[in-house]
């Protein structure tokens, strides 16, 4: 029982912290975000530094580094705000593919691994909501292959990606379990078209359309994948929520020291006082927590699951108190575009409805309860 | 990184749990387990045990007697005897004075006083709070005077939690009126027995004589009994405060009750109620987080690194938890929870009367009683003025 960062964690995470205040300050994010939240060019960046290749296997020209590295640089990209699609493209993308067959993953990871490829889960369907296993987009066998069709929803940087991997039903119902493929389809094969948007959180996500798209196949029973892949992001997200949190109540603690009303300093009121421990341990919990979500990703299944979702579940009562509350605490400089929190706010938001809200892992949580409970149980 | 106890932390642990099972009297675990009341003699019977094995001080040092463990075997210990439902160790002896006796005690002292709390054998009570002074503690009047080598001490503590058993007191007096009122404060041990000494029961919201008023009417002490420097009393209280650390948060405990919330509502019909089962799983998740706070403060001590600035937390989320799970508990009752028979009480809910209440008739009381846990040991919004300065600097 120890939770100390080792000195490559903290050196890595030192790397991260200095990229992002000399690369990524709060200006050039707003100007992204205003130009509909493209961050291609950002991605590429975090590839310089050797950060796509973080989570694929050495083999393959990764780092080979565990759930602790990601959750660490997550932290930190989450203190930078930074809207690149990272987790998605460079942990859940190599975690869903670790399963693939060994050439698809030759053809795959390195080009993830140096950041060449962006590739993206697709997740959502419209009225799938989040029960992962309901999936319609079906897929066909043709010739040696597949071919796809269906419609996913809110794809992360769905116009920028270069490839997706796309849960598709190859037998069975709606609503099965089984019958669940799992897919690589390239963003620039026929039969796929995207419409990219601005998200809320000021990145970018997209619609994307598949007919009789051509798709290689990385397992034919995916759904147990699909849910590690989900954990995976889980994780990614808990992490970045802290980072996020951590920032937003600096800016926070910052403002009440220096703002004045009635002639003297937030800080010195103790209703005011008192929101900002309540802030303090709400934040301190979710950091708990992400330890805890990343620490329990190597366990078998239905424990992983089961803490993945207490995770989710924290950290998305924490994001939310936390955000509403700094914003709160900040008066009416805290609602304005102009001024950062508002967008750490918003980030905050967009990252509770991520890979399922905390109504839904509430209700895994209740649904997955065991007679006995705890960190260990 | 590493969730899990080391192969030494976890063969520690099993070794504990087989002489918790081995060593705790079957009649006691029982009244633990379905929250019964316990009787001084089962408190103290449980107390000796711990003592003649060296536990009861399971914090000490090795250089008094203590087994020396680390912050994560200590932890360790609670959590065995916790989960094993043995009765909280009564902290004022053990926990509380004994490392006032230790830092700031004379070898005199030590030699005197430190025995009786190892074995169990004296039962020692807190004299901190007055009638006016709860959350504002430094403002406490109690005042000591010295004559000659004794002092007379005048006044009146209040909340002494089972005061009606203490035999020797540690009390904060007031020895001086200048300066800042922390200035004047004295740390002082003072026999029951004396002469002038009166315990008088507060009987509390659910019927229960659980703390008590102690007066001071001349009483004499003698000046060998004060810790310490005269004055210096304020120090050595706040020294007591930083003593309990993770304990506080009584996490060990939480989780047990946990379960046994489930095995109420399983029997009381409501764990497969939705709305009912969502709201022991958010319980669930909060005890969680909270046993992850607790192993990070652990982690902090065992590295030697500076401590985290999140000890100060772990007194709001745990009683918060505390009551939760009570109220919990009492709403799964439901209507059952109501009635109210004090003879059933008095016998500690056993026999006759647990038969005919079965499981639900104590809870509302435990759940009344519980309002105490975040008014107590500094109230919760004492705590988060403390939280808050930590945060802001400021």
């Amino acid at each position: 029982m120890d939770f100390n960062f080792s000195d490559d964690q903290l050196s890595l995470r030192d790397m991260v912290a200095r990229w992002v205040d000399k690369g990524f300050a709060f200006e050039r994010r707003h100007r992204i975000a205003k130009a509909g939240g493209r961050t291609r060019d950002v991605y590429h960046e975090l590839a310089e530094l050797g950060l796509t290749g973080l989570a694929v296997p050495e083999a393959h020209g990764g780092m080979g580094f565990g759930p602790v590295e990601a959750m660490v640089v997550m932290e930190e990209l989450g203190r930078g705000l930074v809207n690149a699609p990272f987790a998605a493209g460079a942990l859940v993308a190599p975690a869903l593919l670790a399963a693939a067959p060994a050439a698809v993953q030759s053809a795959w990871l390195p080009r993830i691994a140096s950041g060449e490829a962006l590739t993206v889960l697709a997740l959502h369907e419209r009225a799938a909501r989040y029960r992962w296993h309901q999936v319609s987009t079906a897929a066909a066998k043709a010739g040696n292959g597949y071919t796809l069709s269906g419609h996913k929803s809110v794809v992360s940087a769905a116009d920028e990606a270069d490839a997706f991997i796309v849960p598709a039903r190859l037998s069975g119902i709606a609503d099965d379990v089984r019958g669940i493929g799992l897919f690589v389809v390239e963003a620039n094969a026929t039969g796929v078209t995207t419409q990219g948007y601005p998200t809320q959180d000021g990145a970018r996500a997209g619609e994307l359309k598949l007919t009789n798209a051509p798709a290689t196949l990385i397992t034919e029973d995916g759904h147990a994948l699909l849910e590690q892949g989900i954990d995976v992001g889980i994780a990614a997200l808990c992490a970045e929520g802290v980072g996020v949190m951590e920032q937003y109540v600096k800016l926070t603690v910052e403002y009440m020291n220096t703002r004045k009303q009635f002639g003297t300093t937030l800080a010195t009121f103790q209703a005011l006082r008192h929101r900002i421990a309540d802030v303090k341990m709400q934040l301190e919990l979710g950091r708990s927590m992400s330890y805890y979500a990343s620490l329990k990703l190597a366990q078998d299944p239905a424990q992983r699951r089961r803490a993945l979702s207490q995770a989710k579940v924290q950290l998305g009562q924490s994001m939310r108190f936390v955000g509403q509350q700094c914003t709160q605490l900040h008066g009416g400089i805290g609602v304005t575009d102009e001024y950062a929190g508002s967008h750490y706010f918003k980030r905050l938001t967009m990252l509770e409805m991520a890979f399922g809200d905390t109504m839904h892992h509430l209700g895994e949580v209740s649904s997955r309860m065991q007679d006995t409970a705890g960190v260990f149980a | 990184m590493d969730l899990n106890f080391t192969p030494e932390e976890q063969a520690f642990r099993l070794q504990i749990r087989q002489w918790v099972a081995e060593s705790l009297p079957k009649d006691i675990s029982h009244k633990v387990l379905n929250a019964l009341r316990l009787s001084r003699d089962d408190m103290q019977r449980w107390a000796k045990i711990l003592g003649s094995k060296g536990w009861l001080g399971y914090h000490w040092p090795a250089q008094f007697g203590g087994p020396g463990w680390s912050a994560v075997q200590r932890h360790l210990f609670e959590e065995e005897c916790a989960l094993a439902g043995s009765p909280r160790i009564v902290p004022f002896g053990p926990v509380m004075v004994a490392p006032v006796i230790m830092a700031f005690g004379t070898p005199e002292q030590h030699k005197r006083f430190l025995p009786g709390i190892a074995s169990g054998e004296v039962w020692w009570s807190q004299g901190y709070s007055e009638p006016g002074s709860g959350s504002d503690l430094a403002s406490l009047k109690t005042r000591a005077e010295r004559q000659g080598n004794k002092y007379i001490v005048n006044g009146q503590k209040t909340w002494t939690t089972l005061g009606q058993y203490g035999e020797w007191i540690f009390c904060l007096v007031r020895t001086s009126t200048e300066g800042k009122p922390q200035t004047g404060i004295s740390f002082l041990l003072i026999d029951m027995k004396s002469k002038g000494v009166t315990v008088r029961p507060i009987v509390m919201l659910d019927g229960e004589h659980e703390v008590n008023e102690v007066f001071f009417d001349n009483v004499e002490v003698p000046a060998e009994n004060l810790i310490g420097e005269e004055n210096k009393g304020w120090t050595y209280a706040k020294f007591l405060l930083a003593h309990e650390r993770t304990g506080i948060a009584d996490v060990n405990r939480a989780k047990r009750e946990l379960e046994r919330l489930k095995r109420i509502a399983r029997a009381e019909g409501v764990l497969d109620d939705a709305r009912f089962r969502d709201q022991i799983a958010l319980l669930e998740v909060d005890i969680v987080a909270l046993e992850m706070l607790v192993l990070r403060v652990l982690s902090a001590e065992k590295s030697g690194k500076q401590t985290l600035d999140i000890a100060g937390l772990l007194k709001i989320k745990g009683s918060e938890i505390q009551q939760r799970y009570t109220e919990l508990m009492m709403l799964a009752a439901g209507p059952f929870a109501q009635p109210y028979v004090r003879e059933a009480m008095e016998a500690g809910w056993q026999g006759d009367y647990y038969a005919r209440f079965g499981i639900c008739a104590p809870l509302a009381g435990i759940y009344f009683n519980y309002r105490k846990t975040t008014i107590y040991g500094g109230s919760n919004e004492v705590q988060r003025n403390i939280v808050a300065q930590t945060v802001l600097g400021s």
